[in-house]
């Protein structure tokens, strides 16, 4: 079987050739040997018992050769390691090299390698493969882009990912040192060789150069289904290897580098066949199961999985649990099918996969729900756009999913909400839409947390191009170069096109300038105004930020009207324009030349929130920090999470300048005092603010009244939720409830919804049930406590002043949990609340069908009142001018 | 079937590419069939034949021979003062607005007629805008060259901007298809370059002219370089064997000189640019593609329609629709001149081999015939003229 030994010499090189039926590819993996560039080599073809014309073609190309050795193997091997362990044993050189039949080295292969292994002495040395899919470089960016000489695999683990052996040269000496050679009766052979070839070697080096074509053919019958059968045996071929290396990684005492191994296995190995799963048949199913089950266990434990992509992390550990159930509804999960049983959890906005069985969950976290949906029917004219939708969030109950779609124009912020009909179709309102482009995004509400998908035109059934053009304007349907939908809005003639431009331009231009420049006057005038005197009779009042004119700001400015003394007063606002106030009080915007003018110059400083950043305070200015409220989160330096110093800097440079801080009962005195580490005056005598809640003037409820178009025998109920600034989608959650409360509403009653100042632009766009009154753009929260009957709210300072009123409050605490875990509170709330405490919507409609269960809370009521508002007489505006301007 | 207005949009009518001869092969197959063929051209070349026949109107976008600049942004070079850059952008844009109306007016010329616009090429369709929300105008837009290759300039970015509503994208071959499926075009399809001509001369008649032929412009994308230099490293063993190159191009004499260097002015020979390549191909045995990038290339469709064997550099996926590897070809990585090389060798020493791929290919152009293609394209008409958009 085996020829008579050609050469005497021993060549400097052997290069051993395998081939099984390559009838079409051999004779060019043999030329390109012949035709390189290196001549003292000799090749030993092993043909594994080819049932082709491979056998007949290499004897006719050996012909003659004298390097050229042709072996023929009596029967097929089954694999590669039998042929190439032949061709070792029949060959003599002092390096060996390895080429498969059906792929064919550079032309100058043998003589970079030759050159390398000499020059670098390592025990062998790797080249660069390029694969003919796509004629890349195989790990070009991870292993191959610069030459690495004489490392050790322990220094380089990356380099397991490359596990071929046929790019590399090797020492002959290294190879009989370790009696290495292919494991022969399995397959994946590589795996073994090429593992244990890094783990035995001093050092290897790697050259930027390209030695091997890998000719990759693409057959779409390769994954038909007569191949199915093979397949698991092809996979139980992989593992076999695996834990051939495994053992001998046991053995040779590297069981530390077990982990790097093992990344690799996850990250390449079973990849190829996860990927594949869909296809598998059952038999198949159930038999990767049990065995890659095995495997896992006998070599890593779940933290393996914990620094993987989300799709490969939640995919193993559920192999890794055995949870074939999940397992499957993941795999269709990810493909975009439909799972079995709804899968995906979430606790708060933290989404999850769920197991069939008990695991841990923090295998199981996710991103974020996959949403689907398709748009049809698109219609566009003068004033309506509508479409057909369906939406499909996969592995969720739909019955807790709810959506609505929003069209944004991109250039002004303006944005329009659809109205939806019972049958899917979702309209749009866009006779008053003007320039620019309005880009569609599907709003999805689960559970409170809101997904934002923005439409793609893909997504589009029969996406029809219409424009319609009114005299100015044209509409049209567009898609743009990121395939995202919108409505194009454009002036129809171009000089106008034009105009738009130049205008949008000048206002980009503008937001920049406020930015970052100053006119050489503006420069001026902040070096010189703050050295200005003082006047000492004027006054400057601000209400949270300037956003408002109220709260305790506002009550001793009009107690300071009332008492007719001789003061100028300035408040400033951010948007002066906006504010309708009484009295001779001059208006300026907030950070204006003017504001700052007045700063510098007012002797008085009044202001419920913070104003000291905004200039240097001087000795003879007088702050009059009258605080928004009684606390019940903590505040500064006693708050949950320890705040920054940067924040505490900025904490420090307010409280430094306050000269008296007003309280509103001993507890808020104790708790602004430890927790702004406030050491200046506290009048502590009641807020401003309440008096008029003792007072209680007929006429300012009926003002209130009149401006929120309420009739005199409407029930009025307030709800007031604050601002949960950590979750987004609890504004989604507010519009929820909302809706809840307004089928509840009974025909005489109304609700009125107060929220942050920060919430109140984005529900001013939203259309609410009749029985809904906004009022959060209402200056003054105190004047809507006279008009309310009863007040919901959470854990807002609001229920200390309106429990002044002694009228019924419900506390709506969904997240009592939450709030309490991330702000803290500094008392028992569930226990000293003025009113019950309601977790849940169904534990508050309870109280609101029978409000005669509240009865039962008066008690609380007075405790709470006694205990935070017994300074309040409705003086408390008098006693803090009495105490600061002195009586008149 | 009833008379068709069908309109071809081209960067130059009378330039000699791949895709002004696929356009003409449609016209004359198009009008064969009494349709109303036109041409919209956004330039034309001065004083040049073109493959299309005089009875066809052709209407010129840039009439005064106006070569736009590339798009830049006006504030940043206002601002550097840059006044001639900018003027001529501000032109640019200008004329772009006007020739858009002049286009639609030249559509108006059909009133509510049905016109099938078929883009040529990438760059007309800029000036089709607001044609696009016309009813009875339906846009046919292609690109003739691979994904790799539009990457390669701006005709890329312009597909992504100027293909997504246009009702029909056609890709030469499905690899390019899937791209822009991915890319979220769900107007994607594909359809062959059609071969002008197609004829069987007998594989032994083709092996005796001992003459390897390739085709193309002289520049150095086509990697004629590389095709001489392989068939330098065989012409020893190939005796009798001769290489010619049609076509002409800024290449020529570095081309030329490279013919002296390798002492091969009696076997390689530029034989300039042909009136009949069909003649040329049927006196031809073989047909060799060195380029480095291409679409669905028409010469290896023409070579096939001959019965020619191919060699060809794998720069494209259109390659391996036209070929079958081993079967009525052999193809090599772009570049690799050793493997090219002893492709050339081995169809030129192996007649056995040479007969098989020679029928084989003669076999499998059928798909690329005009009369096929042509029906393909009638097919395309009826379903877009079926659908009546925003209806």
């Amino acid at each position: 079987m085996v020829n008579e030994q050609k050469t005497v010499r021993r060549p400097k090189l052997s290069v051993v050739v395998i081939a099984f039926n390559n009838e079409l590819y051999i004779e060019e993996a043999l030329q390109s040997l012949q035709e390189q560039t290196y001549t003292d080599f000799e090749v030993v073809v092993v043909n594994d018992f080819s049932s082709d014309r491979t056998g007949e073609l290499i004897d006719r190309f050996v012909e003659g050769k004298a390097n050229f050795t042709a072996i023929h193997l009596p029967e097929n091997s089954g694999g590669c390691s039998t042929p190439r362990n032949t061709g070792i044993a029949n060959s003599t050189g002092e390096y060996v090299m390895f080429l498969d039949g059906d792929d064919w080295y550079t032309v100058s292969a043998c003589e970079k390698m030759v050159e390398a292994i000499e020059r670098t002495g390592s025990d062998f040395v790797a080249g660069q493969v390029i694969r003919t899919n796509n004629y890349e470089i195989w790990y070009h960016k991870q292993l191959y882009s610069i030459e690495r000489i004489n490392l050790n695999i322990r220094e380089f683990m990356g380099m397991l990912f490359d596990s071929l052996s046929v790019n590399k040269i090797y020492k002959r000496s290294f190879l009989d040192a370790h009696h290495l050679r292919f494991p022969e009766g399995i397959h994946y052979e590589d795996i073994v060789f090429t593992g244990k070839a890094y783990f035995l070697a001093e050092s290897f080096s790697i050259i930027p150069e390209p030695v091997y074509y890998w000719r990759v053919v693409e057959n779409s019958d390769v994954k038909s289904i007569t191949n199915r059968r093979f397949e698991f045996e092809n996979f139980q071929n992989r593992i076999i290897a695996h834990r051939y290396f495994d053992q001998f990684l046991k053995e040779s005492g590297a069981s530390l580098y077990q982990k790097e191994k093992n990344n690799k296995f996850l990250r390449h190995d079973l990849k190829l066949y996860t990927n594949d799963y869909l296809l598998f048949d059952e038999d198949y199913k159930e038999k990767f199961h049990v065995l890659i089950h095995d495997y896992l266990h006998e070599t890593m434990d779940e933290y393996a999985f914990l620094n993987l992509a989300e799709k490969d992390r939640i995919l193993y550990y559920l192999l890794y649990i055995g949870d074939r159930d999940a397992f499957d509804d993941w795999i269709a999960y990810t493909n975009g099918l439909e799972t079995k049983t709804y899968r995906i959890h979430n606790v708060g906005s933290q989404y999850y996969f769920s197991a069939s069985i008990a695991g841990n969950h923090k295998f199981l976290k996710m991103q974020r729900p996959e949403i689907a949906y398709r748009i049809s029917d698109v219609q566009l004219d003068e004033k309506q756009f509508s479409f057909h939708a369906s939406v499909n969030v996969y592995s969720i109950d739909p019955g807790t999913v709810t959506s609505f779609w929003m069209l944004r124009n991109r250039q002004t912020g303006v944005t329009l909400v659809s109205e939806q009909s019972g049958d899917g179709t979702y309209t749009f309102h866009v006779k008053n839409m003007t320039e620019g482009n309005y880009y569609l995004s599907l709003y999805v509400n689960h559970m409170g947390n809101l997904h934002k998908v923005l439409a793609k035109g893909s997504e589009i059934a029969d996406l029809p191009n219409i424009e319609v053009k009114t005299d100015s304007l044209s509409k049209s349907i567009y898609i743009n170069e990121k395939n995202s939908f919108s409505i194009r809005v454009q002036p129809v003639k171009s000089v106008d096109q034009v105009k738009w431009k130049l205008k949008q331009r000048r206002k980009t231009q503008e937001a920049k300038k406020t930015q970052n420049t100053e006119s050489a006057f503006q420069k001026w005038a902040k070096r010189w105004i703050p050295k200005l005197p003082v006047r000492s009779n004027w006054v400057l009042f601000e209400s949270h930020m300037g956003k408002q004119y109220s709260d305790s700001p506002k009550y001793i400015y009009e107690q300071l009207l009332e008492t007719g003394r001789n003061y100028k007063y300035i408040w400033s606002f951010q948007e002066p324009g906006a504010v309708e106030l009484p009295g001779p009080a001059i208006k300026v915007k907030r950070n204006s030349l003017k504001h700052l003018y007045y700063l510098n110059r007012a002797k008085f400083w009044v202001d419920n929130q913070g104003m000291a950043h905004l200039a240097e305070k001087k000795d003879q200015q007088v702050y009059i920090q009258t605080w928004h409220g009684t606390p019940l989160k903590r505040m500064g330096y006693d708050q949950k999470k320890q705040p920054s110093i940067q924040e505490l800097t900025r904490l420090k440079k307010q409280t430094d300048a306050w000269d008296y801080l007003v309280s509103p009962n001993s507890y808020t005195s104790r708790v602004l005092k430890r927790g702004f580490r406030y050491g200046g005056e506290i009048l502590e005598t009641g807020y401003p603010r309440n008096d008029i809640l003792i007072s209680q003037p007929p006429e300012i409820k009926e003002k209130a009244r009149m401006s929120l178009g309420i009739s005199e025998e409407k029930h009025v109920v307030l709800f007031a939720p604050t601002f949960r600034d950590w979750d987004p989608d609890s504004f989604q959650r507010v519009l929820d409830d909302v809706q809840y409360l307004s089928k509840e509403l009974h025909g005489d009653q109304v609700l009125v919804l107060r929220l942050h100042y920060l919430l109140s632009d984005k529900i001013s766009q939203f259309e609410l049930p009749p029985n809904i009154v906004d009022a959060s753009n209402y200056q003054d929260i105190q004047e809507l406590y006279l008009l309310a009957d009863l007040l919901i709210t959470d854990y807002s300072s609001v229920m200390f002043d309106y429990a002044l009123l002694k009228r019924p409050i419900l506390l709506y605490c969904y997240d009592l949990d939450e709030y309490i875990t991330r702000r803290g509170m500094y008392f028992d709330f569930a226990e000293n609340a003025p009113g019950p405490v309601c977790e849940t919507m169904d534990e508050l409609l309870e109280y609101f069908r029978h409000p005669e269960k509240l009865a039962a809370f008066e008690g609380a009521l007075d405790r709470f009142v006694k205990e935070f508002g017994s300074l309040e007489d409705g003086k408390a505006s008098a006693k803090v001018i009495d105490s600061v301007f002195g009586k008149k | 079937m009833e008379r068709k207005n069908i309109v071809f949009l081209i960067n130059e009518f009378n330039n000699h590419g791949g895709a002004q001869r696929v356009a003409s092969i449609l016209t004359e197959e198009f009008m064969r069939d009494g349709h109303n063929v036109s041409i919209l051209s956004v330039n034309q070349q001065k004083k040049a034949p073109s493959y299309f026949s005089k009875e066809v109107p052709v209407t010129l976008i840039h009439k005064d021979d106006y070569r736009p600049p590339a798009a830049i942004e006006l504030s940043s070079n206002l601002k550097q003062g840059k006044l001639i850059k900018v003027s001529k952008e501000v032109n640019r844009r200008y004329r772009l607005q006007k020739q858009r109306a002049d286009v639609k007016k030249f559509f108006e010329a059909f009133g509510d007629e049905e016109v099938f616009v078929i883009a040529i090429q990438v760059y007309g369709m800029q000036w089709m805008q607001p044609v696009l929300y016309q009813k009875n105008i339906k846009v046919i837009g292609q690109s003739h060259e691979s994904v790799a290759a539009a990457r390669s300039s701006q005709r890329y970015k312009r597909i992504l901007s100027h293909y997504r509503q246009v009702s029909k994208f056609l890709l030469l071959t499905q690899k390019d298809e899937e791209h822009f499926k991915e890319a979220g075009f769900k107007n994607t399809g594909v359809m062959y370059n059609p071969s002008p001509f197609r004829h069987l001369t007998p594989p032994e008649i083709l092996y005796n002219h001992k003459k390897i032929v390739s085709s193309g412009r002289l520049v150095a994308g086509k990697g004629f370089d590389v095709l001489i230099e392989s068939f330098a490293s065989v012409a020893e063993k190939i005796p009798g064997w001769t290489l010619h190159i049609y076509g002409e191009g800024p290449a020529e004499d570095s081309l030329q000189s490279l013919i002296r260097i390798f002492d091969l002015e009696e076997r390689v020979f530029l034989e300039g640019q042909t009136e009949d390549i069909e003649a040329s191909l049927r006196e031809a045995s073989f047909f060799v593609l060195s380029s480095k990038a291409e679409g669905l290339p028409m010469s290896l469709i023409e070579a096939q329609s001959c019965g020619l064997p191919c060699v060809s550099t794998d720069c494209a996926p259109g390659i391996r629709e036209i070929l079958t590897e081993y079967e009525d070809s052999l193809i090599a990585p772009v570049g690799d001149i050793h493997l090219l090389g002893r492709h050339i060798k081995r169809l030129a020493e192996d007649p056995e081999l040479f007969y098989s791929y020679s029928r084989n290919a003669y076999e499998n152009s059928l798909k690329f015939d005009k009369k096929v293609i042509k029906q393909q394209w009638y097919k395309l008409f009826e379903e877009l003229g079926g659908r009546r958009d925003g209806q």
